[in-house]
């Protein structure tokens, strides 16, 4: 947004453009993450089971198959509910941004175009994520509820490829606060003293 | 991108650990246990990059407070992560039914370092700009913020 439109609203802004040290998204962003990529590989060990039971067994330490898939059941049903929140407070930090209009990310865009592809990818990776929840969820609770292996394979190559477009996704977030130092107080404080 | 694992774990871990006391799902103490031994494997790397990328920080007299209590804390915490998941297993492997309330409170302690050690790693990077390119390439120019 435009600075005169962003005072308008009122906030106690600080040198880094939000109303708190430190910007919140890039923390909530570790738990969407962290949750999410775990609880696919969970999915993927408890999957191929067989394989590396004798794995475990040389390193003494005692591995049920049905915890993994529990593993990957409550990390992503965790990832879904923090995501809101991810993607809550990266809309309300992306609407106070004011980055640098005249430069280009590493990947050839404008801090405009990044911002765009990052919110609209958040709504995108959100709406993913609680989908894959609910598909977790009817494979788990119906549709394999009595199978030893409680995921299906299309289910894991999804999640793969989720893993794929969060990397994207994250980059472009990234690039954000490291090239363009959106929300950085140093560089901040940097442009209003070269102004 | 590693201390992604370490904190989203070392947290879920513990919630899962509460949750499972006070409902009484088994199932989540399997899962805080899967989810600390990640991090206990995720926190080293997260150090050795953490020190590979402090030693190419361009780093000014005002960081140097914050970068130091964070290293430090760092390696504390690899320390601290290691225990509590030896003791974590251990508890596992008397019985997984149960997990008694003197690892909960000492999990609650490794929350709050955790915590403050995110906070100082966030500040290095968003208050004082360590690898941000605007404030590296004003560096470059003699320029400190």
């Amino acid at each position: 947004m435009n600075s005169p439109l962003i005072d308008s609203l009122g906030l106690r802004l600080g040198a880094n453009g939000l109303p708190y040290e430190i910007p919140i998204h890039p923390n909530l962003v570790h738990l969407t993450l962290g949750l999410f990529i775990i609880a696919i590989f969970f999915d993927i060990a408890g999957s191929i089971f067989p394989i590396e039971r004798p794995i475990f067994k040389f390193l003494g330490l005692p591995a049920i198959r049905a915890g993994f898939f529990d593993v990957g059941w409550y990390n992503l049903l965790g990832a879904s509910i923090i995501t809101f929140f991810t993607v809550g407070f990266g809309f309300f930090e992306l609407l106070l941004a004011n980055p640098p209009i005249n430069q280009k990310s590493d990947w050839g865009l404008t801090a405009s175009w990044t911002m765009l592809l990052h919110g609209l990818g958040g709504v995108v990776l959100l709406g993913m994520i609680v989908a894959m929840t609910v598909w977790r969820g009817l494979q788990r609770y119906h549709w394999r509820k009595n199978d030893s292996r409680q995921v299906q394979w299309g289910y894991l190559l999804v999640g793969l490829a989720m893993l794929g477009i969060l990397y994207v996704h994250g980059t472009l977030g990234g690039q954000l606060g490291s090239e363009f130092g959106v929300h950085v107080t140093a560089a901040k404080l940097l442009q209003a003293g070269a102004k | 991108m590693v201390v992604h694992f370490v904190i989203a774990m070392v947290l879920f871990s513990f919630i899962c650990d509460v949750l499972g006391y006070f409902t009484h799902n088994i199932r989540l103490f399997e899962v805080a246990f899967w989810n600390m031994f990640v991090a206990a494997i995720a926190i080293f790397v997260a150090i050795i990059f953490g020190q590979f990328e402090a030693g190419l920080a361009q780093v000014y007299p005002a960081v140097e407070s914050t970068l130091n209590f964070h290293t430090v804390m760092g390696w504390s915490l690899g320390a601290i992560v290691a225990i509590i998941t030896a003791w974590r297993f251990a508890i596992r492997d008397r019985n997984p039914l149960k997990v008694p309330p003197a690892y909960l409170g000492a999990a609650t302690f490794l929350i709050c370092l955790v915590f403050l050690q995110v906070y100082l790693g966030s500040k290095l990077f968003w208050v004082y700009g360590l690898h941000v390119e605007p404030v590296v390439e004003a560096m470059k120019h003699g320029v400190s913020p």
